[in-house]
């Protein structure tokens, strides 16, 4: 992925000297490369994540790429492992359907049914960690990013606000 | 760069680089002094630090686990990480936003001012401010604070609009951009700002004053400075009549090491620095090294920190620029009349998105959640630091736990104390009333993230009871042992802490100089 990407709104920069986004596939086997999450465990997790953080304009990749990196933690790490498969495994409960099947209403009330324990924690904490860390977010929501290499902001409307008066000039 | 002998007994030896040990190191190797500085952390140079709210906060954080306890919301959000600093060469002063303000007259006097407060452990400082006066002056010159000796102040940035017309609409009067180590034109040999809103994260451009690129670099060009990055102190040593004869260190490649001094400085910040005094207990100092009088690690403080982030209907862009550019100094005296005691400040606060998603209300999530971050481009942040009240149980204990290098893990207890509760609410009710003057749709009151301005857990006082050192940072107990960080603040004060932490730096590498006898 592009560590530039520009909206309507703003272009936002992901600093140059940092490693682009994990790739993601678009197709349905985007799971089937992960090393430490099954397939099936992928799905909940991106449909939990997009019930704790629901933005619903934005594509389905930026909520798979935090699977990735949920991927890249559990990798080697067994109780991360653990406690992922814990999580999706107590979403699953009291429904004959997957999580990522059922309403909205019914995640929301099987996400609140887990809040409090550590895996629960564990994904909300890194969802926030790494969702709100996608440089495609950033262009989404409004945040430029990096800016030293072009220049800060002196020239880039650090002070262009004009909705409220002029200051005056005695401060 | 010197390079003493570790039999060599002549050196001074400073646990920590930052503020008050970087600073005190350059001060000391000004004076004809041999100063070894043993830093935890790494030793970056400006090019490589990042443009990335979590990238920086990886590379700079003391990221060791501790444990927390207490009634503080601290506790329950960030238990592993309760108190926040750097663990690089320049200590925290490679990340601080640069707010230079100075503690009041009556501040300093504290437990005068304020009277007898239950439950809390208030003293007077042993100084004045008259006596802290000349070092002031000293500090602002050297790390070139807007407006003092002739600097203009930083220009006014989106989020100061915001603040700016909100508080003129309330009718406060003090509103100003404040007083910044940062270059509003270049200043000794440093550029002026870029206003690229990424100070904290290494400040790459340079701009502002810190350890790192002002006080080391003239350090070593003396020559008597002796730098070890990533040597991690674990106790202190002493001798037969009780005096510190040196500091045992695991270095670089992991081995353990035992540095001689003449005088041993602790500077590793609110936690490490009672941690290290703990771990350094024997039969002579069974509860810890200068903890006869059982203070060490107790009365710690953080300051009454907390931020409002609001949603506006048009554009804000917090982010562009200087991050913590404006001042209201309105709330900052003492005011009984407001039914509690002391005051704070009220700054601008502006974040990243990624860090403003953490810290909005950790552990928030949902639509409405959601639907905040989505206005990112439009919100901007107003925050304040007032003082807390010291007490005695407020305190960083050793735990069981060891950590890789064989020292136990620390704990803090942090109970909040009725006027700490009382200025977090007259606070909160300030800032949000300043972000709606302003045509706010939307305003969250975000709970205190760990704590930065970490103080008081060796302070000083008058009488040896009381405290762990005297005046001059220096311990009652053991005459060539000293605290340079800003726990040896008697009490908080208000205002953000670093000009403080170097003026008494100066002050102290006087006395130390002319103890040397050199």
């Amino acid at each position: 992925m592009d560590l530039d990407i520009a909206t309507g709104k703003v272009t936002a920069h992901k600093d140059p000297k940092l490693p682009a986004a994990p790739a993601v596939g678009e197709g349905a086997d985007w799971a089937a490369g992960l090393a430490a999450i099954a397939p099936a465990d992928a799905e909940t997790l991106v449909a939990a994540i997009r019930t704790l953080y629901p933005h619903d304009a934005l594509p389905e990749r930026l909520y798979r790429r935090v699977v990735v990196h949920l991927d890249r933690l559990a990798n080697g790490a067994a109780p991360v492992a653990e406690a992922l498969r814990s999580f999706c495994a107590g979403l699953a409960q009291g429904w004959p359907i997957g999580f990522a099947e059922r309403a909205e209403t019914y995640r929301i009330q099987a996400l609140k049914k887990l809040e409090g324990t550590t895996e629960f924690t564990f994904v909300q904490r890194a969802a926030v960690r790494y969702l709100y860390d996608d440089v495609e977010l950033w262009a989404a929501f409004g945040y430029e990013g990096a800016s030293v290499h072009l220049g800060g902001y002196v020239k880039r409307g650090f002070d262009d606000l004009d909705w409220l008066p002029p200051l005056p000039n005695d401060l | 760069m010197a390079t003493y002998a570790r039999d060599d007994d002549d050196t001074i030896v400073i646990v920590g680089s930052g503020a008050g040990g970087g600073t005190l190191a350059n001060e000391l190797c000004q004076r004809g002094q041999k100063v070894v500085l043993l830093e935890a952390g790494a030793h970056f140079q400006p090019g490589d630090f990042v443009n990335d709210d979590w990238a920086a906060y990886e590379m700079l954080s003391w990221l060791d686990r501790r444990s927390a306890s207490g009634t503080w919301r601290v506790a329950r959000d960030h238990p592993d990480a309760p108190s926040w600093h750097c663990k690089a060469v320049g200590g925290t002063t490679v990340h601080w936003s640069g707010c230079t303000y100075r503690f009041t007259a009556a501040e300093l006097a504290a437990r005068s001012t304020y009277g007898d407060i239950a439950g809390a452990s208030l003293i007077d400082w042993p100084l004045t401010l008259q006596e802290l006066e000349p070092f002031y002056d000293r500090a602002e010159r050297k790390m070139g604070v807007t407006r003092t000796n002739g600097l203009p102040a930083l220009p006014a940035n989106n989020n100061f609009k915001v603040m700016y017309w909100g508080a003129k609409r309330l009718g406060l009067k003090l509103i100003s951009t404040g007083r910044h180590a940062i270059n509003s034109i270049p200043y000794d040999g440093r550029p002026a700002t870029i206003q690229d809103g990424f100070t904290i994260s290494g400040d790459r451009h340079g701009a502002r004053w810190s350890v790192l690129n002002v006080e080391l670099p003239a350090a070593l060009a003396t020559g008597r400075l002796d730098l070890r990055a990533n040597a991690r102190a674990t106790n202190i040593e002493h001798d037969e009549a009780g005096r510190a004869t040196g500091v045992v260190y695991v270095d670089v490649d992991g081995a353990r090491q035992f540095q001689a001094a003449r005088v041993v400085v602790v500077a590793g910040n609110c936690v490490e620095s009672p941690r290290l005094l703990l771990n350094s207990a024997s039969g002579r100092f069974p509860d810890g090294l200068a903890n006869g009088w059982g203070h060490v690690g107790r009365h710690y403080l953080r300051h009454i920190i907390q931020t409002v982030w609001s949603v506006f209907d048009k554009p804000v862009h917090m982010y562009r620029g200087e991050l913590m550019g404006g001042l209201i100094a309105d709330y900052a005296r003492h005011d009984p009349a407001r039914g509690f005691a002391g005051g704070y400040y009220i700054e601008l606060n502006a974040m990243g998105l990624p860090t403003t998603a953490a810290f909005l209300d950790t552990g928030w999530w949902g639509r409405d959640f959601a639907q905040v971050m989505e206005q990112y481009a439009n919100m901007a942040g107003i925050f304040m630091t007032g003082e807390d009240m010291p007490q005695p149980g407020n305190r960083v204990t050793l735990g069981t736990d060891l950590d890789s290098y064989g020292v136990p893990v620390a704990n803090i207890h942090y109970d909040d104390h009725p006027n700490d509760l009382l200025i977090r609410n007259h606070g909160y009710k300030t800032l949000s009333a300043i972000h709606k003057a302003a045509g706010a749709t939307r305003t969250v009151e975000a709970p205190a993230y760990p704590a930065s301005h970490n103080l008081g857990s060796n302070r000083m006082s008058a009488k040896p009871e009381d405290g762990v050192v005297n005046r001059f940072g220096q311990a009652h107990e053991v005459p060539n042992l000293f605290i340079a960080d800003g726990s040896q603040f008697a009490t908080g004060g208000a205002c953000n802490p670093t000009l403080t932490i170097v003026a008494l730096a100066i002050r102290q590498a006087e006395t130390i100089a002319t103890m040397a006898g050199h």
